[in-house]
C-alpha cells in the first residue's frame, strides 16, 4: 500500500512537469491547429540552459549560479528565481522566433506542411541540444535536502522530499496564473476568440498575428520553467529528453482534450501516474509503448479526449 | 455508356402518395424523413416520392432543407428518423430508435448520381479523368489486375476511356478532354460535373441548382439537355432549383419545402397558384395580392 | 496522368517502349518534337546504362583509385545497395503519401517487420525452439532453424507487412491528417520497441487444465538481434548476394527497384491511381462518385507498406543480421524527406530523392567530415550532425518548395508556392457541403483554390 502511494507521489511530481509542457501543446493546437512537434525540444533546451547555468565548470557547465546543496535558503530561492526567469524568457523568445520564421509563412498552407516543418525544427533543436550537452546524459547534484518531510509525522514508509514540494511550488502558481490570464484578461479573450475563428476575430479588431505570437511566447515560457524544474527535480538532461517528454505531454494534452487547458493538466497528471506505475510495476522498457498505446487509443476511440473541447470548438 | 432507346415519358398517376400504385413505377420512396442537427430541425417528417422517368423539382426558400434532403438520399447524412427506398432497395431504414443508412458510395452503386451546389470537381485532374473516376464504380478489375495489367483490365481501361469520351461529347467537352477541370470556364465545369455523374450510370440524377450562375441561353441549353436525359437515357431527375422558369418549364411535379416541411406538392401550375407557396417565398402581403410566383 | 485517348500498352512492352520509342518513330510525323525527344531519350539511355555499369566500374577501377591516389566521394557497393533499399521504401511511401495523400510517420515499423520476417525465416534463430525447416534454402547439412529462399521470404514479408498495414489502417485512416500522422508515428515507435523488448519473454498462466509456462524466451533477439541471416542466393550460378559479394548485391537491389517502379507506375495509371487522386482532391465528392474511400485508402496504406517489407527483408538478408537498434523514427523521416525532396507524387522523384539523400548521408557527409577532420580536427563533424542539416532542409523545403524537385504535375498544382500565396484561407468552420472550391469564371492556373482542412470531412492534402 505504501508502495502505491509512493509511486503515486512520484507520478504526481512528474505529472506537474508534464502539465507545464502539455499546456504549450494544447495552447498552440487550440489556436492554430498545429501539433507543434518541436515543443518538447524547446523544453529540452530549457533544461539544457538551466544545466549550463547551474552546473559547475568541472561538469561542463558555466557555473554562473552555484545552486548547490548547503546554500542557505534565502540565497537559494533568489538564485532559483533568477535562473527560472532566464529560462522562461529565453525559451519564450526561442518559441516566438520559431513561430515567426517557420510557422507563420505557412499559416495558409495545407495543414500538413507546418507539421512537417515542425518535425524539421524538432531535429534542429535536438541537434543544438546535442552540441550543447553532448551525446550523453548530463547530471547535476541534488540541490535540495533529501530528508523525508513526512518523518516528523511518524510516517517512514512513504517519502516526500523537498524537491517534490519544490515542483509543486513552481508549477502550481504558473498553472493558476495561466488560467487567470486566459480566462480573465483581454489578451486571454483574444486568444480564445482567435482559437474559435481567426478570421472573424481579426475582423473584430483582434491582432491575430500578435495573439498567436503571444501564445507561443507563453508556451515557451512554460516550457522553460519546466526545464528548470526538470534539472532541479530529476537532476538530469539529455538531448533526446524532448522526444520522451514531448510524447508524454502531447499524449496528456490529447487525453485531456486537445485545446482544453484544464484537460491538459488533468491529462498530464494521469500520464504522470501511468508513467510511474508502469516504471514500477511493469518495466521501464515498456513505459513508452504504453504511453503511445494510450495516445493511439484516445485518438481512435475518443479524439475529443476526456474533457472535450473548450478553447476552440473544433475537433 | 450506350444510348438506350426509351419509351416516351410515362403518364403520372394522380394519387402518388396513397400507395395504390405498384411499386415498380416509384423510383424513390421516402417516408417520415427527419433530420435534426442538435436543436435545429432541418428536415421534418417529409414524405416524398419520385416516379420512374419523371423530372421532379424540389423548391423552397433558402435554408428550407432541400440540400439536406438531397444529402440524405445520397447517404451523406444519416436521417434522425425515416425510411428511404430506391428502386426497391432500402437506402435508409430504421433499426430500433436509430436510422441506418447505406454509405454514399454504395448509394452511387445502386444508381444515384449527383452534382453539387458549389462545383466539386477534381480540379487538378483532366476533364476526362474526372469522368473516368465516375466510371470507376462499375469496373470489375481489382487492384492486382492493375498491378500486373491483365488483358481484361486493359480492355476495361480502354472501354472507360471510350465511354467517358462519349459522355464528354454529349456535354460538348470532348475537345477539352485533357484540360484540367479547374481551368475550364464556369459553364463547362457545370456540364463536366453532370458528365461525371452520368459516368456512374445512374437511374436517378440529383442536380443541385444546375443553372446557378448561367445566363438565359445557357439555361435554355441545360434545360433541353435535362429533357434529353430523360427521353434518351430514361433517367429520372430530381432537381433543386431557384430559377422558376426552369422549374415551371421542365418539371412533371414540383414539391415545395419550407422550414424543412413539405408545404405543397403537385404540378407546376398547381404549385404556382398555391397561396402557402407564395407566402413562403414572398411573404403574406404578396400572397394576399396574389402576385406571380 | 491523363492518357488521352489511347491506353498505354501492356507492361514490359511499354517499359522498353519508353526507351526505344523515339528511335523507332517515324521522323516525318513527329518532326518538331522529334529532336527534342531524341535528345531526351538518348540522355536517358545514357543515364540508365551508366547506372547499370557503374557498380562494376567502381569496384574494378574507381575504388582503387579513390583509395590510393585521390579520395573521391564515390558511393561504394554498400552505399549503392542501400540506395536501392531506400529507393524501394521511398517509392512505397510515395504511394501512401504522394498518391493517396496519407501522411505516415511510422513507416519504419513496416521496414522492421520485413527485416524480422527475414530474420525468422532464414536464420538459425528458431532452432532454439526446436523448429527446424529447410526448404530450398542455401545452407549446409545439419542446419538449425528455418531456412527459406529469399524470394519466398520476400513474398511472406509482403503478406505479413500488408496485413499489419491493413490492421493499423482500418481503425485509423478515417482520422484527419495530423492525427493520422501521430498515430502512425506511435506505431512506428511501438513496433521496434516490441522487437527490442521481446528478448526475454516470460509468460506463465494456467488456462484450466492447461498450463502455459514460457520463461525467458528470446523471441526477437532484442538489442543483440538475430544473426546470421541467410543472404539471397542464386542456386544455378551459385551466387550469394550479401555484403561481401560486392557489386552483385547492387544488381539484385536494382532488380527489386525496377519491379517497385513498375508496380507503382501501373497503380498510378489505373483506376486506383485515379481514385487516389480523387480522394486527395475532395474525399467527400469522391465518395459520392462511387469511390469506396475507406477501402481505397486502406489499399494505398497496405500496398505502400509492403514495399517497406521487401526493403526490410532485403536489408536483413544483405547485412546478414538485424537488431532493433536499426529501426527508429529517424528512418521514417529520412524516407519522408526522400519523397518530399525528390518530388511528391512522382515515382521518379521518389527514386531520385532516395539516391540523392543516401548519397549525401552515407557518402558525401562522411567524405566532407573526413576532409575537414584532416585539415581542422576541432571543427564540428557534419556527418554527426546530419539531422541538423536535414531539419534545416525540411524547414526550407516546406517554406519554398513543398512539392519537391520533380513532383507530379497534379501535386505541383496543389502545393506550389504560387498556389499557396494566392490561396485564401477558408472562413470559419466549413460545413460538410458548404462552399468548397468554387471556380469563379475565368480563373487561371495560378489561382489555386483553397482547401484548408477545417473539418474532418474535408480532403487531406500533404
Amino acid at each position: 500500500m505504501d508502495q502505491i502511494i509512493q509511486t503515486l507521489i512520484i507520478g504526481l511530481a512528474n505529472g506537474l512537469i508534464y502539465a507545464l509542457v502539455a499546456l504549450g501543446y494544447t495552447l498552440v493546437y487550440g489556436i492554430i491547429e498545429l501539433i507543434n512537434f518541436a515543443h518538447g525540444d524547446v523544453f529540452m533546451l530549457g533544461s539544457m540552459l538551466a544545466y549550463v547555468l547551474i552546473a559547475p565548470p568541472s561538469s561542463g557547465g558555466w557555473g554562473i549560479f552555484s545552486i548547490e546543496a548547503g546554500t542557505p535558503l534565502p540565497q537559494l530561492i533568489v538564485q532559483i528565481l533568477i535562473v527560472l526567469a532566464i529560462c522562461m524568457v529565453s525559451m519564450s523568445t526561442l518559441n516566438w522566433f520559431i513561430e515567426r520564421v517557420a510557422y507563420r509563412p505557412l499559416r495558409h498552407a495545407p495543414k500538413l506542411a507546418p507539421l512537417i516543418t515542425a518535425i524539421g525544427v524538432s531535429f534542429i533543436l535536438q541537434n543544438v541540444g546535442l552540441i550543447l550537452g553532448g551525446a550523453y546524459q548530463r547530471t547535476v547534484d541534488s540541490v535540495f535536502p533529501t530528508d523525508n518531510l513526512l518523518a516528523p509525522l511518524g510516517i517512514t514508509n512513504i517519502v516526500l522530499t523537498a524537491s517534490q514540494v519544490f515542483v509543486a511550488v513552481v508549477t502550481i502558481p504558473l498553472l493558476v496564473a495561466l488560467s487567470w490570464f486566459v480566462g480573465k484578461t483581454r489578451q486571454g479573450r483574444a486568444m480564445r476568440a482567435t482559437a474559435q475563428d481567426p478570421d472573424t476575430a481579426g475582423l473584430m479588431g483582434v491582432d491575430v498575428n500578435r495573439t498567436i505570437a503571444i501564445t507561443f511566447v507563453i508556451g515557451g515560457a512554460l516550457a522553460g520553467a519546466a526545464g528548470l524544474v526538470q534539472i532541479l527535480y530529476n537532476n538530469y538532461t539529455v538531448y533526446t529528453l524532448g522526444f520522451r517528454f514531448g510524447l508524454n505531454s502531447f499524449t496528456a494534452a490529447v487525453l485531456g482534450g486537445i485545446g482544453n487547458l484544464q484537460g491538459a493538466v488533468l491529462g498530464a497528471l494521469v500520464i504522470g501516474e501511468i508513467n510511474a506505475i508502469s516504471d514500477r510495476y511493469i518495466s521501464p522498457n515498456w513505459t513508452q509503448a504504453i504511453v503511445f498505446g494510450v495516445l493511439i487509443a484516445v485518438l481512435v476511440f475518443k479524439p475529443t479526449g476526456l474533457l472535450g473541447q473548450q478553447l476552440a470548438d473544433r475537433a | 455508356m450506350t444510348v438506350q432507346p426509351t419509351p416516351s415519358a410515362p403518364t403520372l398517376p394522380s394519387n402518388l402518395l396513397t400507395g395504390s400504385i405498384a411499386d415498380e413505377s416509384i423510383l424513390v420512396r421516402s417516408r417520415g424523413v427527419t433530420k435534426r442537427f442538435g436543436g435545429l430541425t432541418a428536415v421534418n417528417n417529409v414524405d416524398f416520392d419520385i416516379p420512374r422517368g419523371a423530372i421532379v423539382s424540389l423548391i423552397g426558400p433558402n435554408g428550407a432543407g432541400k440540400t439536406t434532403f438531397f444529402n440524405m438520399i445520397t447517404g451523406s447524412y444519416i436521417p434522425t428518423s425515416g425510411d428511404i427506398t430506391f428502386d426497391g432497395t432500402p437506402i435508409v431504414r430504421m433499426a430500433g430508435k436509430k436510422a441506418k443508412s447505406l454509405k454514399p458510395h454504395e448509394v452511387t452503386k445502386l444508381g444515384i448520381g449527383r452534382t453539387f451546389q458549389n462545383i466539386r470537381l477534381f480540379g487538378t485532374m483532366s476533364a476526362l479523368d474526372n469522368v473516368r473516376v465516375g466510371a470507376n464504380v462499375h469496373l470489375t478489375s481489382h487492384w492486382w489486375d492493375s498491378i500486373i495489367r491483365t488483358p481484361g483490365m486493359l480492355r476495361e481501361e480502354q472501354a472507360t476511356i471510350d465511354s467517358s469520351m462519349e459522355l464528354l461529347k454529349l456535354v460538348d467537352l470532348d475537345t477539352r478532354a485533357d484540360t484540367w477541370a479547374r481551368n475550364l470556364p464556369y459553364g463547362d465545369q457545370r456540364r463536366l460535373e453532370i458528365a461525371r455523374a452520368l459516368a456512374t450510370r445512374p437511374k436517378l440524377l440529383l442536380l443541385d441548382e444546375p443553372t446557378a450562375g448561367m445566363n438565359s441561353s445557357e439555361t435554355r441549353a441545360l434545360t433541353d439537355f435535362i429533357r434529353r436525359l430523360r427521353t434518351e437515357f430514361g433517367l429520372s431527375v430530381l432537381l433543386i432549383e431557384h430559377d422558376m422558369r426552369v422549374v415551371m418549364g421542365i418539371s412533371d411535379r414540383v414539391t415545395v419545402l419550407d422550414h424543412g416541411e413539405v408545404i405543397a406538392e403537385g404540378s407546376p401550375a398547381e404549385v404556382r397558384a398555391n397561396p402557402r407557396v407564395i407566402e413562403a417565398y414572398l411573404g403574406r402581403d404578396a400572397a394576399e395580392a396574389e402576385a406571380e410566383a | 496522368m491523363s492518357s488521352a485517348t489511347k491506353v498505354i500498352g501492356t507492361g514490359p512492352g511499354a517499359w522498353f517502349g519508353f526507351i526505344g520509342s523515339t528511335l523507332a518513330s517515324y521522323p516525318g510525323r513527329y518532326r518538331a518534337s522529334y529532336h527534342r525527344r531524341r535528345r531526351r531519350t538518348i540522355l536517358l539511355t545514357l543515364l540508365v546504362v551508366g547506372t547499370l555499369i557503374y557498380p562494376i566500374v567502381h569496384s574494378v577501377l574507381l575504388a582503387g583509385f579513390s583509395r590510393n591516389v585521390l579520395p573521391l566521394p564515390l558511393p561504394d557497393d554498400t552505399v549503392m545497395t542501400f540506395m536501392t533499399i531506400f529507393a524501394i521504401m521511398s517509392i512505397g511511401l510515395n504511394i501512401v503519401a504522394g498518391f493517396a495523400g496519407l501522411l505516415d510517420l511510422g513507416y519504419v515499423a513496416f521496414y522492421a517487420i520485413g527485416a524480422y520476417v527475414a530474420a525468422f525465416l532464414a536464420s538459425p534463430h528458431f532452432g532454439q525452439f526446436g523448429i527446424n525447416l529447410v526448404f530450398l534454402g542455401h545452407v549446409g547439412p545439419g542446419a538449425v532453424g528455418i531456412h527459406l529462399p529469399f524470394w519466398i521470404v520476400a513474398i511472406v514479408a509482403i503478406i505479413v507487412v500488408a496485413t499489419f498495414g491493413a490492421l493499423l489502417g482500418a481503425p485509423t485512416l478515417r482520422l484527419r491528417g495530423d492525427y493520422l500522422a501521430i498515430v502512425t508515428l506511435g506505431f512506428g515507435e511501438i513496433v521496434p520497441l516490441f522487437f527490442k523488448n521481446l528478448s526475454s519473454l516470460t509468460i506463465s498462466f494456467a488456462l484450466g487444465p492447461l498450463l502455459i509456462n514460457v520463461s525467458n524466451v528470446n523471441l526477437t533477439g532484442g538489442v543483440q538481434g538475430i544473426n546470421p541471416i541467410d543472404p539471397p542466393f542464386l542456386p544455378i550460378l551459385d551466387v550469394l548476394f550479401d555484403a561481401r559479394s560486392g557489386p552483385l548485391a547492387v544488381y539484385l537491389g536494382m532488380f527489386l527497384v525496377t519491379i517497385a517502379i513498375v508496380v507503382a507506375r501501373n497503380l498510378d495509371l489505373s483506376r486506383m491511381g485515379r481514385a487516389w487522386g480523387a480522394i486527395r482532391e475532395d474525399e467527400t465528392a469522391a465518395e459520392m462518385m462511387g469511390v469506396n474511400t475507406v477501402r481505397t485508402k486502406l489499399l494505398a496504406f497496405a500496398l505502400g507498406a509492403s514495399f517497406a517489407g521487401v526493403a526490410g527483408a532485403f536489408q536483413a538478408s544483405y547485412l546478414g543480421a538485424t537488431t532493433s537498434d536499426f529501426f527508429d523514427f529517424s528512418i521514417s523521416i529520412l524516407v519522408l524527406i526522400m519523397v518530399i525532396l525528390g518530388g511528391i507524387g512522382n515515382v521518379w522523384g521518389a527514386l531520385a530523392g532516395a539516391v540523392m539523400l543516401v548519397y549525401v548521408d552515407k557518402t558525401l557527409l562522411p567524405y566532407v567530415s573526413q576532409r575537414i577532420g584532416d585539415v581542422a580536427p576541432t571543427l564540428p563533424n557534419p556527418a554527426q550532425y546530419n539531422f541538423l542539416i536535414y531539419g534545416v532542409l525540411l524547414v526550407v523545403m516546406m517554406r519554398f518548395r513543398p512539392q519537391g524537385f520533380l513532383p507530379s504535375r497534379q501535386r505541383e498544382a496543389e502545393l506550389s508556392v504560387h498556389g499557396l500565396a494566392d490561396a485564401d484561407a477558408q472562413m470559419g468552420v466549413v460545413g460538410e457541403f458548404d462552399n468548397v472550391g468554387v471556380a469563379p469564371p475565368g480563373q487561371d492556373e495560378t489561382g489555386a483554390d483553397s482547401r484548408s482542412a477545417e473539418t474532418p470531412d474535408e480532403s487531406r492534402h500533404l
